[in-house]
């Protein structure tokens, strides 16, 4: 599988790690007032649900940049590597989740024989993340002893938000880069050129 | 002496730190975690040389994180783990000693994950990590050195988040409000800097082809990571000790697997 | 210069060689090329950027075309045997090059574990990497340093880490792909005398890819020219090319070395106006610390209207920190920075960045929208300006820095010259007092660097004071001040020519003099 990546896509992976790292950690400490509102009803944990979509979207990306078997387990599972490697707190424990929601990712992508790319199956990926890694959290964070009304709407925020943040705001994400002109060189760039040149002829 | 966690070899280091972290998830009880956590705590104040004062600064927002999830779990365990009398309630909440005692016990699992990843994470060389990684789980230079090729870029990244933020300040971009405002805001920052990290990576990619990489397994390894018996070793005390602490757990009549007790 | 030895089979055969992205399909980057490099020859291969020179130097050493899915035509020979027949890395260790930018040429943290990098690819045992390693380092005169890591290490530093890398390949061909852009003037010698030093023990062919042949002129042999449409338009001794084909150079964007070039650069081509007495910005007692070090000690300084003024130093000297601090970007710990007479945080914020811009180093950092045109207007919008309004404010900037046609482009996708015209026209939109620039040059090719001082000049003509960082003395050359820093102090403040009588300040700041004066300098 990894002899048909080029280096400069496994890099690319990599880097989508890092960065997502760095914005992540800029931007979503302010996501902590929620949290602080939902504490007292021991909702706390639902503050994370929101904003889970963003474990999930170097997944996504890389799958919808490279377009190659693989890429969306492997990304995340990189990503993992890279948050491990810049010393977060979570540490290997991370190498697991990253496995498990890559899986789930890979999984719908491997449903269309890698070959669809559109909007609804980048969401459905994203959405097939969220439920796998909820099944992983059901049992390591011991989420199965809480009420099922609250594992339900657990599930269901995590599902949104993966579905918005992964799956919309990724492939907007990738579009708009590409329309920078820096993924010439990688399957979204050429066929955003293979499209002007239909446009224009 | 005091270091000996630093020279564990990083590849055992790292499965002898997530089985423990993976088996612990079975258990309900309060008795298994807290025996656990202690043993983790005695292992990382004798076996390395972490200072007191760093390892609670970086802990604290596991101890956040886990009441949160002790709490939780109070108020909201289902009928399966909320057995026993009534403590307390209020509202509309009703504490029961099952509960509670599933809400510790959940805290006390997350306080062990904190703490195995924290040991692992303050006695992990990167470069040696990844090059474990290669040379004992066979993982291909390819994925080894793209990796770390894009993990060097991280003070370039942290640098230039400063600058993009200098600018939006120069331009007069405030902080915008709503969903869509914050979604622009994301963009602002995330399109810049992956732009250049791609190009980046695609330049560092072919520096490295330049220098005779092919990603060919066959390579020589200055560097030479090897697995030793006091490797073993370690890993066998990690295993060993949460074997022993769930034996013991179910000799005195503790344990507790998801609800049931044994 | 050497002689060369003889007639003798060259190391490396261009014949007829043709290459083209696949994107472009109207022309080749470069088209039937024929040349050769030979043994113990150093070559120069000159032309302006977008010339595709350094896409040449990764088809020679047979990474491209593939690497980008590019198309090439003709062939190309190493000792005699087509590049084509080579096994995949094969090539690659005959052949190394030394890349533009130092952040992006190493896959490792330390010194030690990259120079290992490229004794592992050959596949050289361990027990004899150390001794190699030792040895390199010592020869690129960076001895000591094989536990530093290289993020921490300066400029010119990481490209002699570049090269102890490259050379450790033991090359046949050793190409230097503008591997001085981005240092300051001192360590920009002193590397391109290593290479000298180093070129002369090994029997290696050296091709240096450059825009401006000032610093290597001594030592080249012979010098390639390649065209805007990618032809070879010359292969010569320097000496001839230099003065019988002067029109040509300058019609192809190429900087004569000093002492052939009949117009020096910026200081004749700029107007003197008499600099008023009025502050516009100053600078009293400022003290600033990073991580409890000093970057900043008691600095004092003046900025008059309509004054051109330039920051000089080496890196780390405190230079972009203070203009930093002189912009609000940063609170300093001790001093004050009056601007327009009134203390700077006493300033509204919408007010003060009407009244002065900043240009950054990296023009992408600046841009925060879509479309060129959307670029130029995000400030008037904030400032309540009318639909009619910004088209023709937006409209005369265009005109102004030649993006008319560019209106609806996407900025990131615009060549570094127009990126950069685009940065200093966005901070136009209202109309400033004082602009501050922060090393603009720096990895620009000589073409954009030239427009980008017309457009200081003439801005400077309407009374509007500049301020700029950089290292360029022939820029420094043409400032009515500059002041040094060292260490964070101010060593000197006055005009160009009597910092260029003080020979001992400028050599502990890590300065040169201006090419127009460099003759004197004896090296």
């Amino acid at each position: 599988m990894t002899n048909q990546w080029k280096l400069k896509e496994i890099v690319l992976m990599s880097i989508l790690g890092v960065v997502f790292g760095v914005i992540y950690l800029a931007f979503f400490l302010v996501g902590e007032g929620l949290r602080n509102v939902l504490a007292p009803f021991g909702l706390a944990p639902f503050g994370y649900e929101v904003i889970y979509g963003v474990w999930f979207i170097v997944s996504i990306m890389a799958a919808y940049i490279l377009r190659k078997p693989g890429v969306a387990f492997t990304a995340e599972l990189i990503a993992g590597v890279v948050e491990v490697l810049l010393g977060s707190a979570a540490g290997p424990g991370l190498l697991l989740s990253a496995a498990i929601q890559g899986a789930g990712a890979e999984l719908v992508f491997a449903l269309t024989g890698w070959k669809d790319y559109r909007l609804r199956i980048l969401v459905l990926s994203g959405m097939s993340a969220a439920v796998v890694s909820f099944a992983w959290h059901l049992y390591s964070a011991g989420m199965i002893a809480l009420a099922p009304w609250l594992i339900v709407s657990t599930l269901a925020v995590r599902i949104i938000s993966a579905a918005l943040i992964s799956g919309v705001l990724g492939k907007w994400l990738s579009d708009q880069l590409a329309k920078t002109g820096v993924l010439r060189g990688y399957a979204l760039g050429k066929e955003l050129q293979r499209k002007r040149k239909y446009e224009t002829a | 002496m005091t270091c000996m966690i630093s020279s564990i070899n990083p590849s055992i280091k790292m499965v002898a730190v997530l089985i423990p972290g993976i088996l612990l998830g079975l258990t309900y009880d309060v008795f298994t975690p807290l025996l656990y956590l202690m043993f983790i705590l005695v292992v990382t104040f004798t076996m390395t040389d972490i200072p007191i004062t760093r390892w609670l600064k970086l802990f604290s927002p596991f101890l956040i994180l886990a009441s949160g999830f002790a709490w939780t779990t109070m108020l909201y365990a289902n009928q399966t783990f909320s057995g026993g009398e009534t403590l307390f309630s209020f509202w509309i909440f009703e504490v029961t000693a099952g509960s509670v005692q599933t809400g510790i016990s959940v805290g006390l699992r997350s306080l062990c994950f904190g703490a195995l990843s924290l040991m692992f994470i303050l006695t992990t060389d990167s470069t040696k990590l990844m090059l474990s990684f290669m040379q004992q789980c066979k993982l291909s230079p390819k994925i080894t050195y793209g990796i770390l090729a894009g993990y060097r870029f991280l003070p370039i990244f942290q640098h230039e988040l400063q600058i993009i933020r200098q600018a939006h300040r120069i331009r007069g971009v405030t902080r915008e409000q709503g969903i869509k405002g914050r979604v622009n805001q994301f963009r602002r920052y995330a399109i810049p800097l992956l732009a250049n990290g791609i190009r980046k990576a695609e330049r560092v990619a072919i520096a490295m082809e330049s220098k005779g990489f092919t990603g060919d397994p066959d390579r020589t390894h200055y560097r030479k990571m090897v697995a030793r018996k006091r490797d073993w070793l370690f890993f066998v005390l990690m295993i060993g000790v949460l074997m022993t602490v769930f034996a013991l757990s179910y000799h005195l009549g503790y344990l507790k697997i998801f609800g049931r007790q044994f | 210069m050497k002689r060369l030895n003889g007639r003798q089979q060259p190391v490396l055969d261009v014949r007829n060689f043709s290459f083209s992205y696949d994107e472009i399909i109207e022309q080749p980057l470069f088209n039937r090329l024929n040349f050769t490099l030979n043994q113990n020859e150093i070559t120069l291969l000159m032309g302006a950027s977008g010339a595709g020179k350094s896409s040449l130097a990764l088809c020679l050493n047979g990474l491209y075309p593939e690497a980008v899915e590019g198309t090439a035509s003709g062939d190309i020979f190493f000792q005699g045997k087509n590049i084509q027949e080579f096994e995949r890395g094969e090539l690659t260790k005959e052949i190394g090059i030394v890349f533009q930018d130092p952040e992006s040429q190493f896959c490792m943290i330390t010194v030690e574990d990259e120079l290992a990098f490229t004794l592992e690819n050959r596949k050289i045992p361990a027990s004899a990497i150390r001794k190699k390693i030792m040895e390199m380092l010592k020869a690129v005169g960076m001895e000591g340093f094989e536990r530093h890591k290289i993020h921490e290490l300066s400029g010119g530093e990481k490209q002699k880490i570049a090269l102890a890398a490259v050379l450790l390949l033991e090359p046949k061909i050793l190409i230097l792909d503008e591997p001085t852009a981005n240092m300051d003037p001192l360590s920009s010698l002193e590397f391109i005398r290593l290479v000298e030093e180093i070129q002369n023990v090994p029997q290696m062919s050296v091709l240096i890819i450059e825009h401006q042949a000032r610093d290597w002129f001594e030592m080249i042999d012979r010098i390639l020219l390649i065209g805007r449409d990618g032809h070879l338009l010359a292969d010569d001794v320097p000496k001839h090319l230099f003065t019988k084909q002067k029109r040509l150079l300058k019609r192809e964007g190429v900087f004569l070395p000093g002492e052939f070039s009949e117009v020096p650069a910026f200081r004749e081509s700029r107007t003197q106006t008499s600099p008023s007495a009025e502050y516009v910005l100053s600078v009293r007692g400022l003290s600033f610390s990073r991580r409890k070090q000093e970057v900043l000690k008691n600095v004092n300084m003046d900025v008059r209207c309509g004054e051109f003024v330039v920051i000089a130093g080496e890196n780390g000297a405190g230079k972009s920190t203070l203009i930093q601090v002189m912009a609000g970007l940063l609170s300093p710990d001790a001093g004050e920075v009056f601007f327009s007479g009134r203390l700077l945080k006493k300033w509204k914020e919408n007010e003060l960045r009407k009244r002065m811009g900043f240009v950054f180093q990296n023009p992408e950092h600046q841009f925060i929208t879509d479309t060129v045109y959307e670029e130029l207007t995000f400030g008037m919008k904030r400032n309540g300006l009318s639909e009619q309004e910004m088209e023709t404010a937006a409209g005369e900037l265009m005109e102004q820095f030649h993006l008319k046609e560019l209106a609806s482009c996407n900025p990131f996708a615009l060549s570094g010259g127009q990126k950069r015209r685009l940065s200093v026209a966005t901070v136009l939109d209202a109309t400033p007092d004082i602009l501050l620039f922060d090393e603009p040059t720096f990895g620009q090719d000589a073409a954009t660097t030239m427009e980008l001082m017309d457009y200081i000049m003439a801005l400077q003509s309407k009374r509007k004071a500049i301020v700029f960082v950089t290292h360029d003395m022939d820029i420094a050359d043409a400032a009515d001040r500059v002041v040094v820093f060292k260490e964070g102090e101010v060593a000197f403040d006055g005009i160009p020519d009597s910092l260029w009588q003080k020979e001992e300040l400028i050599r502990r700041a890590r300065l040169r003099l201006p090419t127009r004066l460099r003759k004197k300098e004896g090296g």
